[in-house]
């Protein structure tokens, strides 16, 4: 079960003071935060405010203009840590399978082929497409698409995943579906997530910690631990009350 | 979602290429027989007649099917090169950038150059032989498989880097995993391409000069004015042309199954 006190767990991820400019634009100024081990933080944010960049940032793509991000308390080096990341877009390798699909990083990493056989059989067995294991991407709906990529990105057994609005584009009850799929995943592998949404709801709903992003230029609105108890009910009380909170914080934008 | 995808199916597909061939007979047989058209053209009944006695009665030193099989062994090897060559060629320059700004300067300029243009210097360069036939049908294959080849690795889908990079695949990967996969389907155009201006490139070297090959047969056909066997040699090329083409698609289709669907 996930630990909703986690004063005593070891920091995953410590930003400190990091800024980003792309040249005169300032989009991420001087943010600081922590995340740690296991833990599932939501971010939230006005759209264009640099949410991607942020991940970006953790992955390497851009430098961070000033600070930094450290992971395991030293710089993110991709070679060394295992970190899985999930775009906005959808990026299905469509000359491969499914199943070659969600093996595709365990190839990468020149696993020994047994572990990438069982660890396969489990993610398609998790995420419900051990039926079409054998398809291609065009194939498939946009849901079983993301999923294919969830699987993908959890067959590495990640230490750090970022999911990037996974959900933006489903309609609500696969959306419901797969958050839950992502939970009960987490709760499996003990995997820290950095889940970047639009969605309110859908922030409540997953995460321990929500992190509540102003305008351009960006910084930290407010750090939220969010406390209510799992399995989460979205029209119980409590957690109407909880998205209310958020929702007025966000009015402030 | 659980039934596959699938077109029209072969057997549709071989119905209508036959009845569209039969139609186009016919239409030539009567126009043959009920307009001026007959005093410059043979009947498709004569002309398919002289071609399949051809099988048994040499034309020259060689049956029909001895000169295509002339013409096919000189494509298959500029094709085999031109293609290995082409495919190398457009995937790095698509890919690497450096290699893109040393070399497509030289390929911009020779690529708009038809093979037969470089006929007469194949010929100084290379003989009368068989070398420079091989020659020309390299250039026709590669500078089409060269510019597909390109086209494929310059639209290679960064997510998909970004995404196999995430994944822990090195540079070595992304090329062989990503780069290489994704333009398979532009390669295979190139390929459908490059065998075609291949064949139609061995004819017109066969023309200037050769003792076999369905272009000799033609050239001959000329020199003894005989427009029948013109027409047989014409016929060979058109159905060699075709079922190379249909080879192809055969082959990409079954190589490329998860592109073929998405069409
Ligand atoms: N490579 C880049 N060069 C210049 N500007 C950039 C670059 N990438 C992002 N930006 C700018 O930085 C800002 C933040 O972009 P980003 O994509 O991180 O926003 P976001 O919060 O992810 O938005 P969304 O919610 O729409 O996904 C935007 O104004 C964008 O135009
Ligand atoms: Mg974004």
């Amino acid at each position: 079960m996930a630990v909703s006190d986690n004063m005593d767990r070891e920091i995953k991820v410590k930003v400190d003071h990091m800024t980003k400019r792309f040249g005169d634009l300032l989009v991420l100024d001087d943010i600081s935060f922590n995340v740690k081990k296991g833990e599932f933080l939501c971010i939230v944010g006005p759209t264009g405010c640099g949410k991607t960049t942020f991940l970006n940032c953790i992955t390497k793509l851009y430098e961070p203009t000033s600070g930094e991000i450290l992971l395991n308390n030293e710089p993110v080096n991709l070679k060394k840590h295992n970190v899985s990341y999930i775009f906005q877009e959808y990026s299905t390798m469509s000359w491969l399978t499914v199943e070659e699909n969600i093996a595709f990083g365990l190839k990468m990493k020149k696993r020994p082929q047994e572990e990438i056989n069982l660890a396969v059989a489990e993610m398609l067995e998790v995420v419900g497409l051990t039926d079409y294991k054998d398809y291609y991407p065009a194939e498939l709906s946009t849901s079983m698409l993301q999923r294919v990529v969830i699987a993908r990105a959890f067959a590495t057994k990640p230490e750090l995943l970022l999911m990037d609005e996974p959900y933006g584009q489903l309609d609500i009850d696969l959306r419901f579906k797969l958050e839950d799929e992502l939970l009960k995943l987490w709760r499996a592998t003990g995997t820290t997530v950095i889940f970047i949404t639009h969605n309110i709801e859908e922030a409540v709903y997953l995460s321990e910690n929500i992190l509540i992003l102003t305008n351009k230029p960006t910084s930290i609105k407010e750090y939220m631990k969010n406390e209510l108890p799992w399995p989460r009910n979205v029209v119980s009380p409590e957690f109407v009350k909880v998205r209310n909170r958020v929702t007025e914080l966000i009015k402030w934008w | 979602m659980k039934t596959r995808f699938r077109g029209a199916s072969k057997y549709e597909t071989a119905i209508c290429a036959a009845i569209s061939i039969f139609v186009f007979l016919c239409l030539w047989e009567l126009a043959v027989r009920t307009t001026a058209v007959g005093l410059f053209i043979s009947s498709p009944i004569t002309v398919i007649g002289k071609t399949l006695r051809s099988i048994v009665e040499p034309l020259g030193t060689h049956t029909i099917q001895g000169h295509v099989l002339w013409s096919l062994s000189r494509v298959a090897v500029g094709f085999v090169v031109g293609s290995v060559a082409g495919v190398v060629v457009g995937v790095l320059m698509g890919w690497y950038r450096i290699f893109e700004a040393i070399v497509r300067p030289l390929f911009e300029v020779i690529r708009p150059i038809p093979p037969i243009a470089w006929i007469p210097l194949a010929i100084l360069w290379f003989g009368l032989g068989e070398s420079s036939k091989y020659f020309l049908i390299f250039l026709a294959v590669f500078s089409n498989v060269t510019m597909n080849a390109y086209s494929g690795a310059r639209a290679v889908d960064q997510t998909l880097v970004g995404a196999a990079k995430m994944l822990g695949a090195n540079n070595r990967q992304v090329f062989t995993s990503i780069v290489l996969p994704s333009c398979v389907p532009q390669i295979f155009a190139g390929l459908q391409i490059g065998l075609g201006s291949g064949w139609a490139t061995v004819v017109a070297a066969e023309m200037v000069r050769s003792s076999e090959g369905v272009g000799w047969v033609i050239t001959k056909g000329q020199d003894l004015n005989n427009p029948l066997q013109i027409l047989v040699g014409i016929v060979g090329i058109g159905v060699i042309g075709y079922i190379l083409a249909v080879l192809m698609r055969a082959i990409e289709a079954k190589l490329c199954v998860w592109s073929e669907r998405g069409k």
